[in-house]
């Protein structure tokens, strides 16, 4: 149990394409929007997280906190600008939560914004140089989706997944995103198998259609005690349970975490914190750059037993009016993914689920979210177990 | 491209003469690659070094058809994989000598070297046996 800490808040700016707004000047505006629709006052903050503004276009700015900070006029006793990839966002809760439990702040905004240059603009090149060992990597062409359909590769060898699994997945995604407004491809129609499978071939076994849609984006959770989160809203989003851990930082040391990742640990630490089971959560938000991840984490995670993600995705139990809902925004797949701020999309999605606030796309059933997101390519991890009740 | 630094610089001095090495800890006979000037398992820096048998099978790989950068443009379709080494080390290559198609999860390869910016660059192609 991760005692007295609640999400009492979420704001997110739609997933779209911001080419002449600055990075900090998107940070200026999440923020300022944020804390507007929440009704706080300067003195209602006193901590702050932010991840380095700037990674997907090369103007990486580690010193975001502090400007950010100076601009909304607060003088946190807990402040960082700290950088985990996409398990940032997941591990600033954890962060805040022990910041909360020391008693150095009680009510920290936790804040990303991002941006995402396309790979034919030198953006490959760009995150292939910060990803990969340089001596012993880079001269043999690797960049994101190559690297990740190396694990692909090798969890389909071992679970028996068939590319028309992976496409699966993305089906379902586009499913949830044209019930929600807000995803970037919410009007661009329902995707079928067989349009996945005849997409462009980027790197075996991953089409088109397999990755997910690059673009802009940005949002904002107040981390607070219960009792806050109390009086500012009816239904927080309590956190029932937290796992975080770190491995390798290149994929040649990967070792057998390639497939085995990280994810068996914090997810089995979150459930162990909560009390609770993958049986007992209503819905996931799984951390989907590309449309085998979701297949992997179902099972790391233990939703489904080693070898059996592929049937539970082909009985339709991720999609709309499933048994476990996934990814319920349309994930990083059909929502968009936004940037070096995509972790925060995917928590987000799993705060508004539980606080009842997800509009069209609100699930009957939320009780209990599970969240997981990931660092680098699967090289770090961290779990939050949310609920509606303590 | 790779860049010789102290921390690698027998590795690359190896490729030269056609030889794969390892790093050896003299302390507790880890072997390891050319990546730290310590002995990730125990920490020590008293370190020697082995040569590999340059052989060993593919463990993950893909074949990339779109090229990320300018460098890899003449070079598409070309295959990344991870080549898990006899001597139980895992590295990163290009699978060579062999249609894109016809490489797989399990097959047997062995080094070759290729002449990159004045450095021979460890590659690896099918073998027989």
């Amino acid at each position: 149990m991760v005692a007295g800490v609640a999400i009492a808040a979420s704001y997110e700016v739609p997933p779209s394409r911001f080419p002449e707004v600055r990075p900090h000047n998107l940070y200026r505006q999440v923020a300022h929007a944020a804390l507007s629709e929440w009704g706080l006052k300067p003195g209602d903050i006193n901590g702050l997280l932010a991840v380095p503004s700037g990674q997907g276009i090369n103007e990486i700015d580690i010193y975001t906190h502090e400007k950010l900070g100076s601009e909304l006029g607060i003088t946190p006793a807990f402040a960082e600008t700290l950088n985990a990839g996409g398990a940032s966002f997941a591990i600033m809760v954890g962060r805040a939560a022990s910041a909360i439990r020391d008693g150095l702040a009680d009510s920290i905004l936790c804040i990303g914004t991002g941006k995402f240059t396309k790979p034919a603009e030198g953006g490959a090149g760009n995150m292939a140089r910060m990803i990969s060992e340089p001596d012993f990597e880079i001269g043999y062409g690797p960049f994101i989706p190559a690297l990740y359909a190396l694990i692909a590769s090798r969890f389909m060898a071992e679970s028996g997944v068939g590319p028309a699994d992976l496409a699966r997945v993305a089906v379902s995604a586009r499913q949830w995103a044209l019930r929600n407004p807000r995803a970037l491809m919410h009007r661009k129609g329902a995707i079928s198998v067989e349009d996945v499978l005849q997409s462009r071939m980027i790197s075996t076994p991953l089409h088109y259609l397999d990755c997910s849609v690059p673009c802009d984006g940005g949002g904002a959770i107040l981390v607070t005690t219960d009792e806050k989160a109390r009086q500012l809203t009816r239904q927080p989003a309590y956190l029932l349970g937290y796992g975080e851990a770190h491995s390798h930082g290149s994929i040649s040391a990967a070792g057998e975490r390639l497939v085995q990742t990280l994810a068996t640990r914090t997810g089995a630490d979150a459930f162990k914190r909560a009390g609770l089971s993958p049986a007992d959560m209503d819905m996931a938000m799984l951390y989907d750059a590309f449309s085998f991840t979701p297949l992997l984490l179902l099972e790391n995670l233990g939703f489904a037993p080693a070898g059996q993600s592929a049937a539970m995705v082909q009985s339709g139990a991720i999609d709309p009016g499933g048994s476990l809902p996934v990814n319920t925004n349309g994930g990083l797949l059909s929502f968009g993914h936004t940037g070096e701020s995509s972790g925060m999309s995917v928590i987000v999605e799993g705060v508004r689920q539980i606080m009842a606030q997800a509009g069209e796309n609100q699930l009957d059933r939320a009780r209990t979210a599970l969240v997981h997101c990931y660092g680098g390519m699967m090289y770090e991890h961290a779990t939050l177990i949310l609920g509606r009740s303590r | 491209m790779p860049e010789v630094t102290p921390v690698n610089e027998i590795f690359w001095e190896g490729t030269a003469l056609g030889e794969l090495r390892l790093r050896r800890c003299r302390a507790c006979d880890h072997r390891f690659r050319f990546v730290s000037s310590w002995c990730p398992a125990c920490w020590s820096d008293d370190l020697d070094w082995v040569r590999a048998s340059g052989r060993g099978k593919v463990s993950a790989m893909t074949v990339v058809h779109m090229a990320p950068y300018e460098s890899m443009a003449q070079r598409v379709p070309y295959v990344l994989a991870l080549i898990e080494l006899d001597e139980g080390l895992v590295m990163m290559s290009n699978v060579v000598d062999v249609p894109c198609e016809q490489v797989v999860i399990g097959m047997p390869v062995e080094v070759t070297f290729e002449p990159r910016d004045g450095l021979q660059l460890p590659q690896f192609r099918p073998r027989a046996d």
